[in-house]
């Protein structure tokens, strides 16, 4: 596809988000009865304004990224800005805030970060620099919902994981570029099974236990099961070998085993799980405030605004999908998922399409990163799995989460400008 | 390495597709038993905002409104003990229960034109209304079963077996839903569980009653049998236990047998078509389903056919033992047997109304099972009608209609038996069918009988 028929392309695609969010926001403004928000109909304009920007600015500068990308965010992050207009203004104002700064970095990652491929030399510094960064927060961070993984400095208080777990994807792709050849075939044989040596694979067992260590400490179990299934589909993917998935899977349920018998917080996450209706007043209120809310969508769900998704804690956050899914029903909760399933489709196609290594593992993982994120949060609001405090991509609230969610999508197009100019 | 990024995105996309198909689980397949959740705040919510719509019998007597006391409307139900069980309640502290739970969609005006019209009342401020519902219990009928049952624990259904229509689903004892949340407490700690629906929740040995459908049984496995004679000598040794009968009844055949209720004959029709027959014929009549009449019913239950010995089948065959069903299960058989072994599905609403009174649901009448052939059902029959007329069943007759019966004296460790009687009338021309039970009261010849008789009478007299 050319430069020019691909920006085009996303305007007519970001020309239907803009009309598709003010719907939304016109439901809101004339349907709210009492007090109509007038604040969300401007919001939602300036938004996708912004949008337009961020594509007319890349139709200028001739770049060449992935033209289905961006307005699947912009569908999505509308859909969450609307939706948290609808259940707390206060938290749509500063959300619009923060949409609008995570374009600006996205814009600066298409930028500075164009020539993606320095990245892969100083693997070693990030990955240093990510592990102090996580451990900030168990000696300096404050908990907030049970998880201690926030850090507060002065104005800005972020959740270092969500940053961190873009430099592991890098540092991966980085080292397992490097190193895949001696990790697939291994240097020496025990019993009959060729693995490598302690030296190819000990720093990436290193970087993979220190980190799930400090999140356990940081209590935030929902970024370690999503750092740790990156880690396994990364590693997958660079060796084709199915043992070391296996061994990570071992490993894992030794880990969370062991984890259930040492941890009150992981035990307490697992019992309500499994049976949440005993302690409905307590720590099993969310999960079956949730379900309520999803049983009672129904198909096409009560319509915007006339649920009553306010019973359900930190639904702004971890839950708003079970809000989309009351008022919206099937029809939108499986539009999301589906929106999702695009966002992966479109991040293969260009992990297939990229000429090296580094950058067909980096874009892999990035999307991996992205599809296990959207993936553990829907299944944990459903109670298919634990509800682990995490982000829906692009619609929770939440700046941490936002921001570094538009680095990655800026990487992720880097990567395709890339193979697009090398054609 | 493509390769494996290829399988990463089928993964990937397989998982996301999971999503989806889970996600369609828990929003199109709706668990009432959520909504009707006393921490689901959601329909509460739409309570105060919705005038709920009325419940009324089939002879459209109210059984369930909404006063208004300036904004606060209170849910009222003017039978009060009488047909709590199937109604329900709504209760801000104890959630929801029976129709009122079950038709909250329809009460509410969730359903159908009424959710797009309540949409728009909603947005222009105007009230908002639910649905009717109009059932098929004739409150009258269901307050004389009440009378009948006296306080006494037991249950009461009487179906139209032509339709399948429920006229009385009677419960005791029974508890006032006017009050509920001040008698909770009280309610689910009482010793004879007032809240739980004895006529389908309940689960009791059927005792004598069973023997018709154990004479189906019998008689699709060998049609010889209709003409046997069997020798009762007042006892039946079997596997070394001595089985007891009330008499020495001495030569019967399948007829006098049911007439007199004869253990040793039924003992050994039991025994002689086996455990596989036995379970056939159990479920044939429907009785380890729910025919989801509107509201839960307790499948019946009896041993597996592998796990029987030759004693608890001999058991079995006359109602003790392995089997526990509930009355409306028996009502349902007896209904069998009069309809030439057809059973009409049961049910309990006959239409609901939206708010501008269009009927948007209405019962649709139809077969549920084929339990037994016409000609089975004919003997069956006859030795009914003998019961009533010189068998053990007498006391149901009542002058002028000719009636059938079975009667039945379930021993159970809880003290004396259970009294049951099933039965039919007018035995030439059936209408209507009739299962009663009162726990520890009794032989059923003497105390349910007479309950089934006056019911029916009654019944017949107002047309049904």
């Amino acid at each position: 596809m050319s430069v020019m028929k691909g920006r085009q392309v996303e305007w007519k695609l970001l020309f239907l988000t803009g009309v598709y969010a003010m719907a939304g926001a016109l439901a809101l403004y004339l349907g709210s009865a009492g007090t109509p928000d007038r604040k969300v109909v401007f919001a939602c304009i300036s938004v996708i304004a912004a949008y337009f920007l961020v594509s007319v600015y890349w139709h200028i500068a001739g770049y060449r990224g992935d033209c289905f990308l961006l307005p699947l965010t912009a569908l999505l992050s509308t859909t969450g800005l609307v939706f948290l207009f609808r259940l707390d203004p206060a938290y749509g104002v500063r959300q619009f805030f923060w949409l609008l700064i995570g374009l600006g970095v996205l814009l600066l990652t298409s930028r500075l970060l164009l020539d993606f491929r320095f990245l892969s030399d100083y693997k070693y510094i990030y990955a240093l620099a990510g592990l102090i960064v996580l451990i900030l927060p168990v000696f300096f961070g404050h908990e907030q919902g049970g998880a201690k993984s926030w850090l507060d400095i002065g104005i800005l208080h972020f959740q270092p994981s969500e940053f961190v777990k873009i430099l592991v994807v890098l540092f991966l792709a980085s080292y397992l570029s490097e190193n895949r050849a001696v990790l697939t075939v291994g240097t020496r044989n025990l019993g009959g099974m060729s693995l490598p040596g302690p030296q190819e694979w000990g720093p990436l067992l290193a970087m993979w236990g220190i980190s799930l260590l400090l999140l356990v400490f940081q209590k935030d179990l929902g970024a370690a099961l999503i750092y740790f299934s990156t880690f396994l589909t990364m590693v997958y993917v660079a060796t084709s070998r199915i043992s070391y998935v296996l061994f990570g899977f071992a490993l894992f349920i030794a880990g969370a085993a062991a984890s259930f018998y040492m941890f009150d917080h992981v035990r307490a996450r697992v019992e309500i799980w499994m049976n949440p209706w005993p302690t409905i007043e307590t720590t099993g209120y969310q999960i079956i405030q949730s379900l309520f809310a999803i049983n009672s969508g129904g198909v096409l769900g009560s319509g915007l605004g006339l649920g009553y998704p306010g019973y359900i804690p930190a639904v702004h956050t971890d839950l708003i999908f079970s809000a989309i899914c009351e008022e919206l029903g099937l029809a939108g909760g499986a539009g999301i998922i589906i929106l999702f399933m695009i966002f992966v489709y479109r991040g293969i196609r260009i992990a297939l399409k990229t000429s090296d290594d580094f950058a067909a593992l980096a874009a892999s993982g990035l999307t991996s990163l992205l599809g296990i994120q959207a993936f553990i949060i829907i299944a944990g609001v459903t109670k298919l799995l634990p509800l682990t405090g995490i982000t829906l991509p692009y619609i929770s609230y939440g700046g941490s989460s936002l921001v570094a969610n538009f680095i990655l999508l800026g990487l992720l197009l880097n990567i395709s400008h890339e193979e697009e100019s090398n054609i | 390495m493509k390769k494996n990024i290829l399988k990463l995105g089928f993964l990937l996309l397989g998982l996301l597709l999971v999503l989806v198909g889970y996600l369609s689980y828990l929003q199109v397949v709706k668990d009432p038993a959520l909504a009707a959740n006393p921490y689901n705040r959601r329909t509460r919510e739409r309570e105060t905002q919705v005038r709920r719509g009325n419940i009324y019998d089939a002879r459209g007597v109210v059984l369930a409104k909404t006063e208004f006391d300036g904004k606060q409307g209170r849910r009222v139900y003017p039978l009060g003990d009488d047909a709590a069980h199937i109604i329900g309640y709504i209760s801000d502290r104890y959630g929801r229960a029976g129709l009122e739970s079950a038709y909250d969609p329809y009460l509410l005006g969730m359903e159908g034109s009424d959710s797009i019209r309540n949409f728009i009342n909603k947005i222009l401020g105007k009230e908002q209304k639910g649905g009717d519902l109009t059932l098929t219990i004739d409150s009258s009928l269901q307050g004389l079963a009440e009378q009948l049952l006296g306080g006494r624990r037991g249950a009461v259904v009487l179906v139209d077996i032509r339709t399948g229509a429920l006229r009385v689903v009677a419960s005791a004892p029974g508890y006032d839903p006017n009050h509920l949340d001040e008698n909770w407490p009280s309610l689910v700690q009482a010793a004879d569980s007032p809240l739980l629906n004895r006529a389908t929740q309940g689960a009791y040995p059927p005792g004598s009653t069973f023997k018709i459908i154990t004479a189906a049984g019998a008689l699709a496995a060998k049609p010889g049998l209709a003409n046997s004679i069997f020798n009762c000598q007042g006892y039946l040794m079997v596997g070394g236990y001595k089985l007891t009968d009330l008499a020495a009844h001495g030569e019967v055949d399948l007829k006098k047998a049911l007439a007199v209720s004869c253990n040793t004959t039924f003992a050994q029709l039991g025994l002689g078509m086996g455990a596989d027959n036995f379970y056939r014929v159990f479920k044939a009549f429907g009785m380890d389903q729910d025919p989801d009449p509107g509201i839960a019913v307790r499948p019946g239950t009896l041993a597996a056919p592998g796990d029987m010995t030759q004693t608890e089948l001999a058991s079995s065959a006359i109602g003790q033992g392995e089997v526990l069903v509930s009355p409306l299960h028996m009502a349902l058989a007896a209904a069998a047997i009069a309809n030439q072994g057809v059973i009409m599905r049961p049910y309990l609403v006959d239409s609901v109304k939206d708010s501008t009174g269009e009927i948007v649901q209405s019962a649709v009448q139809r077969q549920w099972l084929t339990a037994t052939t016409p000609a089975i059902s004919g003997i069956i029959k006859e030795g009914m009608v003998d019961a009533v007329r010189s068998g053990t069943a007498t006391a149901a007759a009542v002058s002028g209609t000719q009636m059938a019966g079975k009667t039945g004296s379930a021993q159970n460790p809880h003290g004396q038996t259970h009294a049951w009687f099933v039965g039919f009338a007018p035995a030439e021309q059936p209408r209507l069918a009739v299962a009663v039970v009162l726990e520890n009261a009794g032989s059923g010849g003497s105390v349910a009988a007479p309950v089934a008789g006056r019911l029916l009478a009654t019944a017949l007299a107002k047309g049904y």
